[in-house]
């Protein structure tokens, strides 16, 4: 009987190695019994495995040399086993994208800048704080203050009463009324001013609410 | 069965004989040479069953052989099974007989040691030093299957996890291993 028709051959070694039921066991050496091609390989395999276990100390003395220093590593190795070579390559590239991502295009993703709405206009860009005058002057207001930005900021004021009554530049946080203005402002009299700072080169970088202040009446 | 006057042994039911029958050209049996055929397979089953190491496996084959012929010559194969199976059940009754003979008690045969041989004749010993010598040599994929598979006992599946390879894999490294050194051996 041909080995390839019957497919005994994968028995074989379950046969020799004492793997399988009393049932299978006695089909198997009933088939050997018949088949003159098996039992030579039956035979074959065995004085492999025969020498292997009686000599294996020798043959196999460098693996188990290899085995013991992958003992040492073997927490390592426990460590990356839920996952096939073939994943941790894929979880690694993902990571690199992800960090990629993470670090080349987040910083670049600029937080909205507040908006204001000054005369109608929509205006971006960051706020400046007014100082002073804030809040309801007894006097007209000598100078008015607000924060500094640092260098290279040129600053422009606007005064208003019910429509713009005063502007002017400045690269200093603060400016002085001119006395031709101050004649211009009345006591009891509501008025509102606001700042707007630019860069050197011109575009707007920052701009305060419009802060509104009145003259006592008893000036 | 009929044994005829010269003393052969002729099949009445010869469509019945698997092609593994060692006949005659007249297409009788011919024992001596289904004696030379099975002794040793029935050897090898005797061996694998009660130890290569027991003294006495030469005795259960001789008398297995024995038992055989004379039921051969007493036409008590009829031809209703193939003649190995016929030899296969009569080794079978023989070494359980054996095992029965030899414990008090039989409920589970004993374990033989397995593959352990130290009876085993110089050129015996010859031939699985210089297997051991060709199994050093060869090459670490296939050294690294045979180790874990039959060395640490390993099966297919756990072999394959270990070296991350199929399943399928390991039974070709293990198979091609094998065809390695019997090339080896026939140079």
């Amino acid at each position: 009987m041909d080995m390839k028709e019957c497919n005994f051959e994968n028995l074989i070694d379950d046969y020799l190695l004492n793997r399988m039921t009393e049932e299978k066991k006695e089909m198997f050496e009933n088939h050997y019994f018949s088949c003159s091609n098996c039992f030579e390989k039956v035979e074959e395999r065995n004085s492999l495995i025969s020498v292997i276990k009686s000599k294996g100390n020798k043959i196999f003395h460098d693996m188990r040399e290899t085995e013991g220093t992958r003992t040492r590593s073997s927490l390592f190795e426990q460590l990356f086993s839920f996952l096939t070579p073939k994943q941790w390559t894929m979880a690694a590239i993902s990571a690199c994208a992800l960090l990629i991502v993470f670090i080349g295009v987040v910083p670049n993703v600029k937080s909205p800048t507040p908006q204001f709405v000054l005369d109608s206009q929509s205006v971006r860009g960051g706020s400046l704080a007014l100082i002073s005058p804030v809040k309801n002057t007894q006097t007209i207001p000598s100078e008015f203050r607000w924060d500094n930005l640092g260098e290279g900021v040129e600053y422009k004021i606007y005064i208003y009463k019910d429509n713009l009554l005063w502007s002017a530049s400045t690269t200093g946080a603060s400016i002085s009324l001119p006395e031709d203005v101050k004649e211009l402002m009345k006591a009891g009299e509501n008025y509102s001013w606001e700042v707007k700072a630019f860069s050197q080169e011109g575009s707007l970088i920052a701009a305060s609410s419009k802060v509104q202040f009145q003259i006592d009446s008893h000036q | 069965m009929r044994l005829q006057t010269n003393g052969t042994l002729v099949s009445s039911h010869p469509n019945l004989y698997n092609e593994n029958v060692v006949r005659k050209q007249d297409n009788t049996l011919n024992i001596d040479e289904i004696v030379a055929k099975y002794r040793p397979i029935i050897s090898f089953k005797v061996k694998k069953s009660i130890g290569a190491h027991t003294p006495e496996w030469e005795d259960v084959v001789n008398e297995v052989l024995l038992n055989v012929i004379d039921k051969l010559e007493k036409s008590e194969f009829r031809g209703e099974s193939s003649i190995g199976t016929f030899i296969y059940t009569i080794t079978s009754r023989r070494i359980i007989d054996y095992i029965r003979r030899k414990s008090k008690v039989l409920k589970h045969a004993p374990e033989p040691i397995p593959f352990s041989s130290p009876h085993q004749n110089v050129e015996d010993e010859e031939q699985a030093e210089h297997m051991a010598k060709l199994l050093e040599q060869l090459k670490p994929k296939y050294k690294e299957v045979l180790y874990l598979y039959y060395y640490k006992d390993l099966s297919r599946d756990e072999v394959a996890v270990h070296l991350n390879i199929s399943t399928r894999r390991v039974s070709e490294r293990v198979n091609y291993a094998q065809k390695l050194l019997r090339k080896i051996v026939i140079k």
